[in-house]
């Protein structure tokens, strides 16, 4: 190495010797316009060196913020991802409470436009876990639920009531084969008895050939069985066709048996009179109503129109056994 | 090894033996002072004596003492390391007292040429008269070219390259250099 310098020594000192010559007349030459050429120079050669720099600390920085910033995005990402998850669940919670404070809001509704009613709320805790024909409710002999109440929605009747244990029973749907209710056509006021088919629809039955009946058309209870009161919703047809005595009609339930979630049971098996949006209309001109003519038929008939199908047969309800 | 770093390397003994078959080329060595001495009556000369005594003659301007010189010595000591250095010192007393120059213009000139001539002394024989005239013109017009060079290039100013004052004057150094060279032998240490 230091052969190498020695024999070196006279290119090394005569580039020395060149370089610091014409540094020294850069450092005296102005040029026009009065910047020297050791500024000039300088301003060259540092320029692109400051530009490289720069971009290099550029490129470094933004390459290490764009890491640190990909790395607090998958933090943040991740932490979102969990935020996403447990609002996700509390939107359904919320969600779910908001959909059981309308049906509540509903049954409010409904208790409120009946306050002589006596209704109980009860909860849907539970279904058949066979046919799926009976539900269970979180009230029961303690609440004075009884054998054979009616259990109804706003929307219209479930049922009744089976077995009362405790603190819970046991509700038969009207879709089951041993479920049914007086039934009334809406339109012609043709009294007939509504049955489960063990699907999800029900049979009308007793209603004669030669009775219009529209599909589409609301069917009430009749208030011939004795547990529910008349004019409640029972359900609409679905089909009907000529039968050999009786037309065949189905009917598809007015409540949503298979999305029952509270219920309200019907507490008194009396004849209470049951009070439609229209009763006070009704009772504002008493002279359109009649009163009832059948001995046998619930009190509630102060809305009955006086109609000659109001003098139809009675059909009875089949009485379920427990 | 080369012939310039055995040059440069054995500056102790007084004659060089380079090789069997390659001719002997002496080192000289010079009295003390004497370097110093004729570099700085030579820049004396240059500087005053064109401005004082030969006021707006043509000769002071056709006379280049320290060129030759720096190609004096840098032809007899044959160390290129001492030559461009000598030729630097030479050079930039030279831009600093005529005033004319920025200092280094001459500077860099001066620099090559005692490192060529240092080169050049270590591989040939430049003790006849004749080789040295042709040294000094050929040097004079290679110091011209890296001046101009370096003004043109470097500071972006115009100098001829060549005129009949260049051409003169390189022709006034190369006889010159006969009668001035043999003035600075007597200069040297008696070699034996």
């Amino acid at each position: 190495m230091f052969e190498i310098a020695t024999r070196r020594r006279p290119y090394v000192l005569l580039a020395v010797t060149l370089v610091f010559q014409i540094l020294l007349l850069a450092v005296q030459f102005k040029r026009p316009d009065g910047a020297r050429l050791i500024r000039v120079w300088a301003v060259e050669l540092l320029t692109p060196a400051e530009r490289a720099g720069s971009w290099a600390l550029d490129s470094v920085s933004g390459a290490w913020s764009g890491y640190i910033g990909l790395f607090r995005a998958n933090r943040e990402n991740q932490r979102l991802r969990a935020q996403l998850g447990e609002l996700s669940l509390q939107n359904s919670g919320l969600e779910s409470r908001a959909a059981e404070a309308q049906r509540l809001a509903a049954l409010l509704d409904f208790r409120s436009a009946h306050p002589d009613a006596p209704l109980l709320a009860a909860r849907v805790i539970g279904g058949d876990a066979g046919a799926g024909r009976a539900i269970y409710l979180d009230r029961g002999e303690r609440d004075g639920v009884q054998q054979n109440m009616g259990v109804i929605t706003p929307q219209g009747v479930v049922g009744k009531v089976l077995e009362v244990y405790s603190t819970t029973s046991q509700v038969l749907l009207l879709t089951d084969k041993n479920g049914g209710a007086g039934a009334l056509l809406a339109n012609s006021r043709t009294q007939g008895a509504a049955k489960g088919s063990g699907g999800p629809l029900l049979d009308l039955e007793y209603v004669s050939n030669d009775q219009d009946v529209a599909v589409g058309e609301l069917v009430l209870t009749s208030g011939m069985d004795r547990i529910f009161p008349k004019d409640l919703p029972l359900g609409v047809v679905a089909d009907a066709r000529p039968g050999n005595t009786f037309k065949q009609i189905q009917l598809r339930p007015a409540a949503r048996l298979d999305r029952l979630e509270e219920v309200l049971i019907l507490l008194s098996r009396r004849q209470w009179e049951w009070e439609q949006p229209s009763a006070a209309a009704a009772e504002a001109n008493p002279a359109t109503h009649a009163p009832s003519r059948d001995a046998g038929a619930p009190s509630a008939t102060r809305n009955e129109p006086a109609t000659a199908h109001s003098a139809a047969p009675v059909v009875p309800v089949k009485k379920d056994k427990p | 090894m080369n012939p310039s770093e055995i040059a440069e390397n054995a500056s102790a003994p007084p004659i060089l033996i380079r090789g069997v078959s390659e001719p002997r080329l002496e080192v000289h060595k010079f009295r003390t002072g004497a370097v110093v001495g004729a570099s700085f009556l030579a820049l004396v000369l240059q500087a005053f004596v064109p401005a004082h005594v030969w006021k707006g003659n043509i000769v002071g301007d056709l006379i280049e003492l320290p060129l030759l010189v720096t190609l004096y010595f840098g032809l007899s000591r044959r160390n290129p390391s001492r030559g461009l250095l000598l030729g630097m010192v030479i050079g930039m007393a030279q831009d600093g007292l005529t005033g004319a120059n920025l200092i280094g213009l001459f500077g860099i000139a001066k620099t090559i040429v005692g490192y060529l001539a240092s080169t050049i002394g270590a591989r040939l024989d430049v003790e006849h008269p004749v080789s040295r005239m042709v040294l000094a013109f050929a040097f004079f017009h290679l110091h011209n070219l890296v001046y101009v060079f370096t003004r043109r290039w470097l500071l972006a100013q115009a100098a001829p390259l060549m005129t009949v004052r260049i051409l003169v004057a390189s022709l006034v150094a190369a006889l010159l250099a006969w009668p001035l060279f043999a003035l600075l032998d007597k200069l040297r240490k008696d070699e034996n």
